[in-house]
């Protein structure tokens, strides 16, 4: 997408001239721009749909209003960016003991680590921003950038509590890496590609006449692969089964302790942008992306975007169902989860998908 | 081993019953809300039955209301109150008429003939407890709890809650504002009584 706006470029009269290093940073900068938006604009509205769904999965209201003005607006749809307007206006403080220049670096480094995730996701068939011949590595080897964040910030904070949250997330961020990455493997074993058009290319039409050729219904093994590797996923960003890092109720907020308005909220925002990523990555994989359920039928690029954004979404919603359903794991619990049941479980699949693929295909 | 897939098992099976119970409390989620949105929906006011009619007594001593047009200015429930929540100054007016530009009228719902114009009638809630002596001593029944004898001249307001504090000053006279000063009298003739201040 880069090249293209450059070649746009060459073709306009008065940026010819320029040097060709600020045309380069020109376009990655109106590329960057909307994706940015997108990220920010995720944040909203998951944070208000997670705070509409704990609430009625609860059989409360949530966020409630008479209308613009009055409390949160009508259904409270005003409630985020009032939240937003609030992290924006307060005040930032960074502890007189902490190590300032780490301090000050922990959050950019997570959020950039989620956001350069965007690059290799594909919105639908034509909206992607660098379809890389390694995408999948890619997407996996930068999603692991934000556990330096998180480390950063546990350790100059000059707090227990975040240095517990910080070394609690590094093992749990390794431990699942490993069956995530095996449970890729097998779908990548299977299309014999990195690159994320031809995973989802490679899932076109049907299977048994029925169901669609998606990854998760092509056999046994990349069906169990599918559930191993959202649950690492969610267990990845740190969502609230899996959320030791932040336990409330143990280590006040974890990481984040020390942090305090838009410092805090770009930890927020990665948060919810990683959210973003494990559902695209899942649906992507596993779940056909823009692909429609009915070959055929509905599937241009508007509808491409319909359909990957609508199964990014459930995703999302699954994964707050189970953070409103679950208590939160023991940390012993979840090493012997990742240790004992998933990774035997991720490399008999490997293994599986391999004579499944040898023998019947 | 059995006893490594009895877990695994085990717990899938666990984890979907919880799951299933959120969905269908999700599912469900326009008829089981318990919240209440206070200033706009309130509980319904609970029947009561205290074994007699409530006519003749305080079911609920919710808050003081006066009727202002029934009122003779006689300090009597002034006097009554212990902890002196009850400021009232009157003026000394034409016996029995009424007088328009200060919403006096001069004669009594019992057909008493007023002398007193009252300029101020104010109830600090905030310092009232509530002990309705107030209520006995009054020649005209014109002071009340709402909710007791009279409560169907004033709708019962049970919560009675502010969002200022002084909002709970209630000011019953009923002399606009810019009459006031025209029926102050001069300091010396000050009103016998008048403890207010």
């Amino acid at each position: 997408m880069v090249d293209l706006l450059l070649q746009k470029f060459s073709e306009v009269s008065f940026l010819s001239g320029m040097p060709s290093a600020l045309l380069f940073v020109l376009a990655a900068t109106l590329i960057a721009l909307p994706l940015f938006m997108f990220v920010a604009v995720n944040a909203l509205v998951a944070v208000y749909a997670e705070r509409k769904i704990s609430a009625f999965m609860q059989d409360r209201l949530g966020p409630m209003g008479q209308g613009v003005g009055l409390h949160a607006g009508k259904w409270g749809l005003l409630q985020t960016v009032a939240d937003a307007i609030k992290l924006l206006i307060k005040e930032d403080i960074i502890p007189a003991l902490a190590d300032r220049k780490l301090f000050i670096l922990a959050p950019f480094i997570l959020f950039v680590g989620a956001f350069i995730v965007f690059v290799g996701i594909p919105f639908n068939q034509h909206i992607l921003v660098a379809d890389f011949n390694i995408g999948v590595f890619y997407i996996i080897a930068m999603s692991s950038i934000g556990v330096i964040g998180i480390i950063m910030a546990g350790y100059s904070s000059n707090n227990k509590w975040s240095l517990y949250g910080a070394m609690r997330s590094a093992a749990q961020i390794i431990s699942y890496e490993i069956p995530l990455a095996l449970s890729l493997i097998t779908v990548i074993m299977l299309v014999g590609s990195l690159k994320m058009q031809d995973i989802i290319i490679a899932q076109h039409g049907l299977i048994w006449g029925i169901l669609p050729n998606w990854f998760i219904f092509n056999n046994p093994f990349t069906f169990i692969a599918f559930f191993i590797f959202f649950i690492s996923g969610v267990a990845e960003v740190n969502r609230t089964p899996f959320d030791l890092p932040e336990a409330e109720s143990e280590l006040v907020a974890g990481f984040h302790t020390e942090y305090s308005g838009m410092r805090w909220a770009f930890f927020f925002l990665a948060e919810y942008a990683n959210m973003f990523i494990v559902a695209a990555m899942t649906s992507i994989i596993f779940l056909g992306g823009w692909q429609s359920p009915i070959p055929g039928f509905l599937n241009g690029p508007g509808w491409g975007l319909f359909w990957f954004f609508s199964k990014a979404g459930f995703l999302i919603f699954v994964m707050m169902w189970f953070r409103w359903t679950f208590p939160r794991l023991r940390t012993d619990q979840l090493m012997q989860m990742c240790w004992k049941y998933f990774l035997p479980f991720s490399l008999i699949n490997l293994l599986g998908v391999g004579l499944w693929d040898l023998w019947l295909n | 081993m059995i006893r490594y897939f009895s877990n695994i098992w085990q717990s899938i099976t666990t984890l979907l019953i919880g799951m299933r119970i959120t969905l269908v409390h999700l599912a469900k989620a326009r008829k089981g809300i318990v919240t209440l949105q206070y200033p706009e929906e309130r509980w319904p006011r609970p029947e009561r039955n205290i074994g007699f009619s409530h006519d003749s007594y305080n079911v609920i001593r919710s808050r003081l209301h006066v009727d202002m047009d029934d009122c003779i200015g006689c300090l009597k429930c002034e006097r009554a109150c212990p902890v002196d929540c009850i400021h009232i100054t009157t003026v000394k007016v034409e016996k029995g008429t009424d007088i328009p530009e200060a919403n006096h009228v001069g004669i009594t719902s019992y057909g008493t003939q007023k002398r007193l114009l009252v300029t101020r009638f104010d109830i600090d809630m905030s310092e009232c407890c509530y002990c309705n002596l107030c209520v006995y001593p009054c020649p005209e029944d014109c002071i009340f709890m709402t909710g007791g004898p009279n409560s169907s001249k004033q709708e019962i307001d049970y919560e009675f809650s502010e969002f200022n504090r002084s909002d709970m000053i209630f000011r019953f006279a009923k002399v606009p504002k810019d009459q006031v000063e025209k029926y102050t009298p001069p300091p010396k003739e000050k009103v016998k009584g008048d403890v207010a201040g």
